[in-house]
């Protein structure tokens, strides 16, 4: 559950990430509408969310808390470490740790 | 002169000047998150779990015959993460606290070392008792001012959240990677700085102690946290009860949870007090819900009340920096964050090099050798200490002090040659490749020395704690392996483009 969480806070930050002008253009290509600008960020704040409550049930609200906040920072840190050196494996990252660790709390 | 301004220079030199002594607490705090591994790495004997027979009764009389007039005896049951006995007695109250690792089973005393405590040591006070928390508190106010000042001179926050610029010059890439570690890890720095000063709040600000309590450290502590004790009456004790008898009542009182650590107090007199805590993960604050009992009837005299909000407060700030709650996922997020603050401090350390290094300046040879002496220094020096533990011979007197010898050796050998390489640009890529052949040589002398703790044998029974120590030693090797290999060129001066310059002029760095 908590790899799980950790991938959504990752998914977030790629959605806030990509909401920006900057890293959309290096990404996808083109500047972003603002629909989806508004849509990503949306979504990021879902996902953050979602992380959190997982988080909360995994080790109750105060311990779900701290690690929640301490996984966003890790998670930012591995999504600039790859935008930096393997740009193409930030989006594939941010599919592949959600199925990932989805799988591995449905099974574990 | 404007705020920002301003503010640049006090983050510029109030943030170089106590880095590298930051960069000590930072790296020696990172490692402490795992202590208790650390320390069962440390001590080979354990490696093979073994089955814990030893009982608190026989604790207590090993103790009794060591230590029969000490003021207090100290025991703490084992645990999974520190499968032995502690046991130890403070001579007089307040004196030094003698303290022994007892094997589980045959209660043999285990090989002396400094153990992963060495690190928790060094984070907090830098083995220099008092002085050394005062220079620790210091250090963590000139952070909590870096943070605050670093906040107000960053023009792009959020713009640069995300941006890391590896291939730029040498100012731009590290300037990038002191803000991405500065400003995502934010949170965090801010938490650790102001929760460690919490800590020892009484003694860094005691004129509520000195006015309220008359100084008396006891009185306070004793109002605070509920605790009991009672005088002794100057007649000698009877025949002891069980304290494993005791044990088992407190585990029915607590409703579950397992003991932490028993102290017995003036175990000679008649009035002596056996004080059973209770050790709980499953909360931030550490309440202890002490039950103290007669120590000869087994009578229940007290049961310690949860704490009020003052005490309640300070204590789970504290608990939040001690990372003791959430098992292995919060110890290793503790660990990845500390050692970014690590990064962040280099980061910063380089901004300020290439800057000067590009235009001139004065200073630039100090820092750049205490960049080497410290940074490189330290971590080496850890990885020495470990060498020492297992190099030295098992029956050397003061063998625990012979490894601390080992780590300051190693460290002043480091600080030398990081002095006279200064400057020379292959400073880096020495230090890198001593790195790769330490790291990757512990574990194989851990399978050469530990017949149940190499690899193969921890991977194959699933032992985490151990393997996990072997494989990061690896991966560090292999990092400063490729490091190395990438710094086999001496290294150029970045000179910084003129337009670049001018740009982070005006971005007030």
């Amino acid at each position: 559950m908590l790899w799980l969480s950790f991938a959504l806070g990752y998914l977030a930050l790629t959605a806030l990430c990509l909401a920006m002008n900057r890293h959309h253009k290096a990404l996808l290509g083109g500047e972003p509408s603002p629909t989806r600008r508004r849509g990503l960020r949306l979504g990021a704040a879902v996902a953050m969310l979602l992380a959190l409550v997982l988080c909360i049930a995994a080790q109750g609200g105060e311990i779900g808390a701290v690690i929640w906040l301490c996984q966003l920072m890790v998670s930012g840190w591995l999504l600039v470490g790859l935008l930096a050196w393997r740009q193409r494996w930030a989006l594939s990252m941010a599919a592949l740790l959600p199925l990932g660790s989805g799988l591995f709390a449905l099974l574990g | 002169m404007s705020l920002r301004q301003s503010m640049s220079g006090l983050h510029t030199w109030g943030g170089l000047l106590p880095s590298w002594l930051l960069f000590v607490i930072f790296f020696a705090g990172s490692l402490a998150c795992f202590d208790k591994e650390l320390e069962r790495w440390m001590r080979p004997a354990l490696h093979q779990p073994g089955v814990a027979s030893l009982t608190a009764d026989q604790v207590r009389d090993w103790l009794h015959e060591r230590a029969p007039n000490a003021h207090a005896w100290w025991m703490r049951p084992p645990s999974e993460r520190e499968p032995f006995w502690w046991a130890g007695w403070e001579p007089e109250e307040g004196a030094e606290f003698q303290r022994f690792a007892l094997d589980a089973s045959s209660g043999e005393v285990l090989t002396d070392t400094v153990g992963g405590m060495f690190f928790f040591t060094l984070h907090y006070e830098l083995h220099a008792g008092m002085l050394g928390m005062y220079i620790v508190a210091i250090a963590a106010m000139a952070m909590l001012i870096a943070l605050v000042s670093g906040v107000i001179i960053h023009r792009r926050i959020f713009k640069d959240f995300f941006t890391l610029r590896p291939a730029a010059n040498g100012q731009r890439a590290w300037l990038d990677a002191h803000n991405l570690f500065g400003v995502l890890g934010l949170p965090f720095h801010l938490l650790i700085a102001y929760t460690g000063l919490v800590i020892f709040v009484v003694f860094y600000m005691p004129a509520g102690l000195k006015v309220a309590y008359q100084d008396d450290f006891g009185a306070l502590f004793r109002e605070s946290t509920g605790y009991f004790e009672r005088g002794e009456v100057g007649r000698p004790a009877g025949p002891p009860a069980s304290l494993d008898t005791l044990l088992t009542d407190a585990r029915q009182r607590w409703g579950g949870g397992e003991p932490g650590w028993i102290s017995v107090h003036y175990p000679y007199d008649e009035a002596a007090v056996v004080d059973l805590r209770n050790w709980v993960s499953s909360r931030v604050t550490d309440f202890q819900w002490t039950l103290s009992y007669d120590a000869s009837s087994g009578e229940l005299l007290h049961e310690q009340k949860p704490y009020g909000a003052g005490y309640q407060t300070q204590s789970w700030l504290t608990g939040l920096h001690m990372a003791q709650f959430g098992g292995t996922p919060v110890r290793l997020l503790y660990l990845l964050l500390g050692l970014a603050g690590c990064a962040m401090l280099v980061g910063g350390l380089r901004v300020w090099l290439a800057k000067r290094e590009a235009r001139g300046g004065y200073g630039i040879g100090l820092v750049r050798a205490l960049n080497g002496a410290v940074i490189g220094g330290l971590p080496l020096a850890s990885l020495a200490l470990l060498w020492g533990n297992r190099l030295l011979p098992a029956g050397l007197a003061e063998r625990s002090r012979a490894e601390a010898m080992v780590f300051v050796g190693a460290w002043l050998l480091v600080a030398l040659w990081a002095v006279r390489r200064q400057g020379s640009g292959r400073l880096g890529r020495d230090l890198y490749v001593v790195g790769a052949v330490l790291a990757l040589g512990l574990p194989v002398l851990n399978a050469l020395t530990s017949s149940q703790g190499h690899l193969g044998a921890t991977l194959a029974r699933g032992d985490w704690a151990l393997a996990g120590i072997d494989l990061s030693l690896l991966g560090v090797g292999l990092l400063c392996a490729l490091l190395g290999w990438r710094h086999r060129q001496p290294g150029e001066v970045h000179q910084a483009g003129r337009r670049e310059s001018r740009r982070l002029a005006e971005e007030g760095v």
